[in-house]
């Protein structure tokens, strides 16, 4: 087991997020590893949103959909989220008017969930707090029921009020008189997960964070959005490290300008980088294809989230992969990317731009809703692992330099790249007509074709530079195997420790690197392995569609999921079960 | 540019003119406005001392962009209505470089209008050239919304129905800090308001009304010389007055008005106003390098 899973559930606009972010710094002070997902409805107060919280002494990565404790801040989302309770789980709650939920304290008798209530409205007037405090009471609560120090939370309650004192003595008095309130009910040891001594330092972060940190350390000097979830968090966060950074952060007036901005700004010489969601790309399609035509370089993040047109602005799917590899008008070189956690976010950004600096290619970065918000607890960043790659020509060269280098026709499809005004005499057209070697519009039918040709040889060139895909679990001989992108390796990471437990051997291939497709170890996983299925967030299975065309092998089974939810243990539990 | 001491002073820089000379062969109609605009263009970037390294030259896709690879120097050649996005993209990235767009009232009016208010909004340090011929020329003679009532136009029934926009009343109704109007027939005039637009911090909008011989029969050169007006021969004109100025420039049927129409000095250019950049000696570019990010991992 190893696992804790909590859900804490609650209006949007209750103090769900406050009681989320408390309690993943209390659990990662105590030295756990902590994944959590926040679900939510797109709109600013109400409806009924969850954040789920599983802790454990090992490393995890994916969710359970179940929970062992919940924790609910009113009615309505304590009925929507009561069933995901397990058989003798336990209900935190606050709710004043026990008549409203009797068949829920009838179901929970029945299931054997204990119900740990308090009168939270009544303590809060009594410390003299608003109604808007009992979300801190309740967390107060929930943590003396699993008998945890209560310094520890009440270390991250004075972090999360650092910048808001006047508020801070009446929340902590709150905390306490819910933590006094009740007694230990459980322990953190009866889900097999030790109280930890030697606690490694850790930072909690999501992977719209980590993407951002990685592009500064990566020398973006850049950053141009328009905002639209789930990635409108990277644009804060740039915008709130630009004091400190110095990069310049721009919101554009719509995705075409954001685009051809990045566009223009990478052309110059810095580094610029986007972020936007499916539609907002749907715009920038064009600009893609200038791109590919001036051989610019150009690094893109797109967060995937389920369409078509608005389709569900606050929730996951990973249906974008076609719209990355074959957007954009005529055919041009590209590289498509997939990542998975933050510190994936982390690292392939940084490759991102070394890759598209150094081939003068478009390079873009799929994310999914569900790892741009998903807080992880991981180490530290380490820094400067990545060097920084610009394939610019040096000071020395630049004298040499003659016009037509810019888009020599060379065996490799790589010309050299220089930035605008770094020499007065070896100047040069970036044209978006078709060009002759020095940016010269031609109509020339032999030259038009040779300037195709040496574009789209850059193709092979970096594909071959490019990560062959990584397999997680043993490498041959599974018992079942899965192929899979994106989000899709935490959860495999974790099901393969849950199965080797049980002896049962589970491997999983991850494509990193989506486009072009990588497939020697690809068929080498299909050869070795009995039982290779492919699982992704979405209907077609456009990963799998690709792969089966490409190496001429059928999948076992395809495990596809679309509805806005993530990969759950169980969705994978119910899978392989079935099929050994 | 129509001092004698100009002249003297350019006839004596012809090495450097000659130096964004293309060899090439032109591919504009005979009497094409454009010819006019880039030997204007020519001249300022010399007479204001302007080097290839010191410039990017931005084109929208249309006739005058067809021109882009037939100035030599930095140039860009982009998307259709999108040319002041990607300038100021290039502008903001390396201030050091002085960045000059050129689009057609297709691209400005029609398909990148919404760029061109948020360009005269932010103030972002280019300068931006409108090629105003009154139609769509490259697509063979199509009606823009610049199009006058009356005229006959390749796709539009009959004729053109609908009341063109006034450019200069749009623009000077978004609170620019430079607006100037000059005429493609005048092409000592138009260089002197390059001259002028080149020295603006920061966006600089010029309109050069143009005649398109081939596809603009309403208005040909002939037409706008009988009608063109000097603004310094104006009595009591403020250019610093942007009422006095969206006055005169509604008439564009009797009195039309040439010159620096309406000058914002106070106004702050884009960098005067982003927060955290003041002071800052090096630009976007000049600083890709590994940057520490130990304090955002708490």
């Amino acid at each position: 087991m190893n696992r804790l899973r909590i859900k804490v559930a609650g209006q949007s606009g209750s103090g769900l997020l406050s009681v989320g972010e408390i309690l993943i710094n209390s659990f990662k002070e105590l030295g756990y590893n902590v994944v959590a997902d926040r679900e939510y409805p797109s709109l600013i107060k109400g409806g009924y949103s969850c954040f789920s919280i599983n802790v454990s002494d090992k490393e995890i990565k994916g969710l359970s959909n179940k929970a062992d404790i919940m924790l609910s801040i009113d009615k309505e989302s304590m009925e929507a989220y009561f069933d995901t309770l397990e058989k003798g789980g336990i209900l935190v709650h606050g709710y004043e008017r026990l008549f409203g939920i009797k068949d829920l304290i009838e179901k929970a008798k029945k299931r054997d969930i204990k119900v740990v209530h308090q009168m939270v409205r009544s303590i809060a007037k009594e410390k003299g707090a608003s109604i808007l405090m009992t979300n801190v009471i309740l967390t107060g609560i929930f943590w003396k029921t699993l008998g945890l120090d209560y310094n520890v939370l009440k270390k991250s309650v004075e972090n999360k009020f650092k910048s808001k004192p006047e508020l801070l003595e009446i929340n902590l008095r709150c905390l306490r008189a819910g933590y006094e309130s009740v007694d230990k009910i459980i322990s953190i040891e009866d889900f097999k997960i030790k109280l930890l001594k030697n606690k490694e330092k850790k930072i909690v972060i999501n992977g719209n964070k980590a993407l951002a940190l990685g592009a500064v350390h990566a020398g973006c000097r850049f950053y141009i959005a328009y905002p639209m979830s789930p990635s409108s968090s990277i644009l804060t966060y740039f915008s709130e490290m630009s004091e400190k950074t110095g990069v310049m952060v721009k919101q554009g007036e719509d995705e075409i300008t954001v685009a051809n901005m990045a566009l223009g700004a990478m052309f110059m010489g810095t580094r610029a980088l986007f972020a936007t969601s499916g539609g907002g790309y749907d715009l920038m399609t064009e600009t893609v294809s200038l791109a590919g035509m001036i051989e610019n370089p150009l690094v893109g993040i797109i967060a995937q989230r389920p369409g078509p047109a608005t389709g569900l602005p606050t929730w996951t799917l990973q249906a974008d992969l076609n719209l990355a590899i074959y957007s954009s008008h005529g055919e041009f070189p590209k590289v498509v990317i997939s990542i998975s956690d933050p510190q994936d976010a982390f690292d392939l950004i940084q490759h991102a731009f070394n890759i598209s600096e150094k081939y003068q290619i478009v390079v873009l970065v799929l994310t999914e809703k569900n790892i741009c918000e998903s807080e992880m607890t991981i180490s530290p960043f380490k820094q400067r692992k990545i060097l920084i790659e610009r394939g610019l020509v040096k000071e020395e060269g630049l004298q040499n330099l003659k016009n037509i280098d810019r888009f020599r026709i060379t065996k490799n499809g790589l010309s050299k790249r220089w930035i605008p005004g770094s020499t007065d005499k070896a100047y040069y057209f970036a044209n978006g007509d078709e060009h002759d070697e020095d940016g010269s519009l031609t109509e020339d039918g032999e030259k038009c074709a040779s300037m195709y040709e040496k574009r789209m040889r850059k193709m092979d060139l970096v594909s071959k530079a490019l990560p062959e895909p990584e397999i997680y679990g043993v490498r041959k001989g599974a018992d079942i195997s899965f192929v899979g992108w994106g989000s899709s390796k935490n959860i495999m990471r974790d099901v393969i420790a849950i199965y080797k437990n049980k002896g049962i051997k589970v491997n999983y291939l991850h494509f990193s690197y989506l486009y072009p497709l990588k497939t020697k170890v690809l068929e080498r996983f299909f050869n070795e392995n009995s039982s290779v299925n492919l699982i992704e967030g979405n209907y077609q299975g456009q990963l799998g569609k690709i792969i089966e065309a490409e190496v001429k092998k059928k999948f076992a089974g395809k495990l596809l999921k679309y509805n806005g939810r993530p990969f759950f243990l169980e969705d994978l539990e119910k899978f392989i079960n079935k099929r050994i | 540019m129509r001092d004698k001491k100009d002249f003297h002073k350019l006839s004596k820089l012809s090495g450097d003119y000659l130096k964004y000379e293309t060899s090439k062969v032109l591919t504009w109609c005979g009497n094409c406005g454009n010819y006019g605009i880039q030997n204007a263009l020519k001249r300022a970037l010399v007479l204001e001392g302007y080097k290839k390294k010191d410039l990017l030259m931005c084109f929208d896709i249309g006739c005058n962009g067809n021109g882009s690879d037939k100035i030599e120097g930095y140039t860009l050649h982009g998307l259709h209505g999108r040319v002041l996005p990607v300038a100021s993209g290039c502008a903001l990235a390396n201030p050091k470089m002085k960045v000059i767009a050129s689009a057609g009232d297709g691209g400005t009016f029609s398909e990148g209008i919404n760029h061109l208010v948020h360009a005269i909004r932010n103030d972002y340090p280019i300068l931006f050239i409108h090629h105003n011929n009154e139609n769509y020329g490259l697509t063979v003679g199509q009606a823009s919304s610049l199009t006058r009532c009356g005229a006959i136009m390749n796709g539009t029934p009959k004729e053109v129905t609908i009341d063109p926009i006034n450019s200069l009343d749009f623009v000077l109704s978004l609170n620019p800090s430079f607006v100037a109007r000059s005429f493609s027939g005048e092409i000592g005039h138009v260089t002197e308001m390059f001259r002028l637009a080149l020295k603006h911090k920061g966006f600089a909008y010029v309109e050069i009304l143009q005649s398109c011989p081939t596809y603009n029969k309403m208005t040909p050169d002939i037409w706008y010389t009988k009608r063109i007006k000097m603004i310094e021969d104006k009595k009591d004109y403020d250019k610093s007055d942007i009422w006095q100025a969206r006055r005169i420039v509604r008439d564009m049927e009797n009195e039309i008005w040439l010159g620096l129409l309406y000058e914002n000095k106070k106004k702050s250019n884009f960098f005067e106003t982003y927060p955290f950049r003041k002071g800052v000696k090096t630009a976007l570019v000049e600083e890709v390098r590994h940057k520490d990010i130990s304090q955002f991992m708490q």
